[in-house]
């Protein structure tokens, strides 16, 4: 949908001068401390994907802000391309395009929400949210038409004639997302939108957004310095360090294999149960952690290694066919099923497990846990068993945001 | 060594018997082209729509019953400021009438609106400009700092010699002297809009036109009527000066008061002109307080 390749941006008397510097690959403070200039974005490179929700993440100062302003172009970038996929023109180089071409694919193609809302003052809510469509051009009545819609769709249905200063910051965003997608552009640029809120309003928005987005499926760029938030809202998250994308990954991936010492660090507190799988954590079901100790009825009965009391009963296709406990007959039950169920105060099992796929968060995997004693069972899209999450493995999750298996 | 200390006393200790600008033969000779080239030009292209203008206004005011004129009045500075304002606006009108000054009044109102009519149309666009480019701004501040602190005595001279004596002469001077506020605060409005709203307008494709009539003329506002406000103020301190060179109201009523040492009749212009400054001040501060641009300062 839209891709950025080498965008840079130097702040400074003569930037083009320090091209051959950043070629070289010194640092933006070797770069400052040399010629005065200060770099901005060095070398960006990412693709965004259609309807994705794209992260880009980084403490103030790391360019974040800089770069989604050169995918609009307002701030300009110094080098580097801006390719925009336009289902009508095929792809376009909007680093280069001129001014009218530049005024129309913002008001069709690319939106934004501002992180202190930008809401125009002297407007009512309706007019603010109807201001893209009156630059494209619609008559009133489709505009006002529109307008509602969307004002509806964040829950402020009623508020129209209202005026920006007598709405709180959680509800003034609202209308700054209204605004955005009432244009019916396909890329939405956020810019740390929820940033100024409180923390609860602040899950609230996220939410929100996430319904929207399954709603409307647009393409977003969204530009955020908390991780969580990013982890949480995030297909894809880059993170940003001085100017360059140091890591560029799928939430898990940034959180179990951070490749640089900055992304460690920021990942240290990020909380691991909702984005961490219950196929990281697991113990892998082989040899290596499990040990046959005979067979019955065609299938092989496996104990994990140094706990004799649970067996395992696999079947020839790997599936698990049967589970008991102390010689007990264990019930098997979808994990799901038994969070719905199991409401109030828990009351845990020690005649029942409970199993999950592979993609299932720690969050939900913790929960089952709470329902039963004994080891969750993790299988495949085929129900293949493909290890278990015993205490050992959660807490070595949490903690070490990975599995057993790859400490060896 | 003893010629220096006399001419060190004389010529060379004080340089300014060297060199003699003279400065007053250069302006009368510039005076003397001016109205000698453009005379024709002022009277038959300056003079008619500042005059029509004027004369529509005053036909409007003194056609029109006096207990219409309080009606509109009130329902004016109602709509514009409050309804104390609005009362307050009637009972000074009404005093003034009661002091048998109604038409003078009248005159000085129109001379009044006249000039800030023309100030607002000429001044607005040239503070609009001036904020688009700084080096327009640059090139405007030296004229606007000469209209503002060059003594009014010192052009009604030529107004009159271009314009002859009566009221067009007078409103000229008061448009050159009244109209610096507008532009310098229509120009600071404009600058002073908070970076953020036009850039989220440019992120949605608006063009500049778009931005500065959507965005920076409306946030721009409430600056631009406290411009408004002082161009008014400083137009009517004006009518006394402008009575000087035949214009009438209530400044003739003072300045014919204080030739004829008749301190009664100048100080009922006087205090009609004070009145009518209260009037006019309150309403147009009314105006800046519920321009919705004013909302702006509320906001973060």
């Amino acid at each position: 949908m839209i891709r950025a390749e080498g965008v840079t941006k130097v702040f400074g008397p003569n930037p083009e001068s320090v091209k051959s510097l950043l070629e070289q690959g010194k640092s933006k403070d070797e770069i400052q401390s040399e010629t005065g200039h200060v770099v901005g974005v060095n070398n960006a490179s990412f693709e965004v994907g259609a309807g994705e929700v794209f992260c880009i993440m980084g403490l103030s100062g790391s360019g974040k802000s800089t770069l989604i302003r050169c995918i609009n172009r307002l701030i300009e970038p110094t080098f580097g391309k801006i390719i925009l996929n336009d289902p009508e023109h095929g792809e376009m180089d909007i680093a280069t395009m001129d001014g009218p071409t530049l005024r129309r694919v913002r008001s069709q193609h690319l939106s934004m929400v501002f992180q202190h809302f930008a809401l125009f003052p002297h407007k009512t809510v309706l007019a603010n949210v109807v201001y893209g469509l009156e630059v494209q051009g619609r008559d009133k009545a489709e505009r006002e038409e529109l307008g509602k819609k969307y004002l509806e769709m964040v829950g402020l249905g009623g508020w129209e004639n209202h005026y920006p200063d007598e709405l709180s910051g959680g509800m003034q965003q609202r209308v700054g997302l209204a605004r955005a997608v009432a244009t019916e552009a396909n890329i939405l640029l956020m810019d740390e939108p929820f940033s100024a809120l409180d923390p609860l309003i602040k899950v609230q928005m996220q939410d929100e957004l996430i319904r929207i987005q399954q709603e409307l499926g647009r393409t977003i760029l969204f530009i955020t310095h908390d991780l969580d938030e990013a982890m949480r809202i995030g297909d894809h998250i880059a993170i940003m360090d001085a100017g360059k994308i140091v890591q560029v990954g799928n939430p898990e991936e940034i959180l179990v294999n951070p490749k640089t010492e900055y992304v460690a660090k920021f990942v240290e507190h990020a909380d691991p149960t909702g984005v961490i799988t219950a196929e990281t954590v697991a113990l892998p079901f082989s040899d290596r952690y499990f040990n046959r100790v005979g067979e019955e009825a065609g299938n092989q009965i496996w104990n994990r290694t140094g706990y004799t009391d649970v067996e395992f009963h696999v079947d020839t296709n790997g599936h698990l066919a049967k589970m008991r406990c102390e010689g007990n007959d264990v019930a098997l039950h979808e994990l799901e099923e038994k969070i719905t169920e199991s409401g109030g105060a828990p009351e845990r099992h020690t005649d029942a497990a409970v199993h999950c796929t592979t993609d299932t968060i720690l969050k939900r995997v913790l929960r089952g846990r709470a329902y039963s004693e004994l080891p969750v069972i993790v299988q495949d899209a085929e129900g293949r068993l493909k290890g278990i999450i015993d205490e050992p493995e959660l807490i070595h999750g949490i903690l070490e945001k990975h599995g057993y298996a790859q400490d060896d | 060594m003893n010629d220096l200390i006399p001419m060190l006393s004389g010529s060379l200790g004080n340089p300014f018997e060297l060199i003699d600008l003279p400065v007053d033969d250069w302006v009368t000779w510039f005076v003397d082209w001016l109205v000698n080239t453009f005379r024709d030009f002022f009277r038959s292209w300056v003079s008619p729509p500042v005059k029509t203008v004027m004369e529509g206004v005053q036909w409007l005011l003194t056609s029109t019953p006096p207990l219409a004129v309080l009606a509109g009045l009130f329902v004016l500075a109602w709509r514009a400021a409050s309804w104390k304002v609005g009362v307050f606006a009637v009972v000074a009108f009404a005093f003034i009438g009661f002091m048998g000054v109604w038409d003078e009044l009248m005159t000085t109102l129109s001379l009044v609106i006249t000039s800030v009519l023309f100030c607002l149309v000429i001044g607005v666009p040239i503070g609009i400009l001036c904020s688009r480019k700084d080096m327009t701004y640059t090139l405007v501040r030296p004229i606007l700092d000469i209209m503002q602190t060059t003594p009014p005595f010192v052009y009604l001279v030529p107004a009159v010699m271009l314009f002859s004596i009566g009221n067009v002469p007078g409103l000229i001077a008061t448009i050159i002297f009244a109209m610096p506020p507008t532009i310098r605060l229509t120009n600071l409005g404009i600058r002073q809009v908070p970076g953020q709203y036009t850039e989220a307008a440019t992120a949605f494709g608006s063009t500049p036109r778009q931005i500065l009539w959507k965005v920076q003329v409306p946030l721009a506002m409430p600056t631009i009527m406290a411009g408004l406000n002082q161009t008014i103020m400083l137009a009517l301190s004006m009518v006394v000066i402008a009575a000087i060179i035949g214009a009438g109201g209530l400044g003739l009523l003072v300045f014919q008061g204080l030739n004829r040492l008749d301190i009664g009749q100048a100080f009922v212009g006087g205090l009609g002109i004070v009145l009518l400054a209260m009037v006019l001040d309150r309403i147009t501060q009314g105006l800046g307080e519920k321009a919705p641009g004013s909302r702006a300062s509320s906001d973060d």
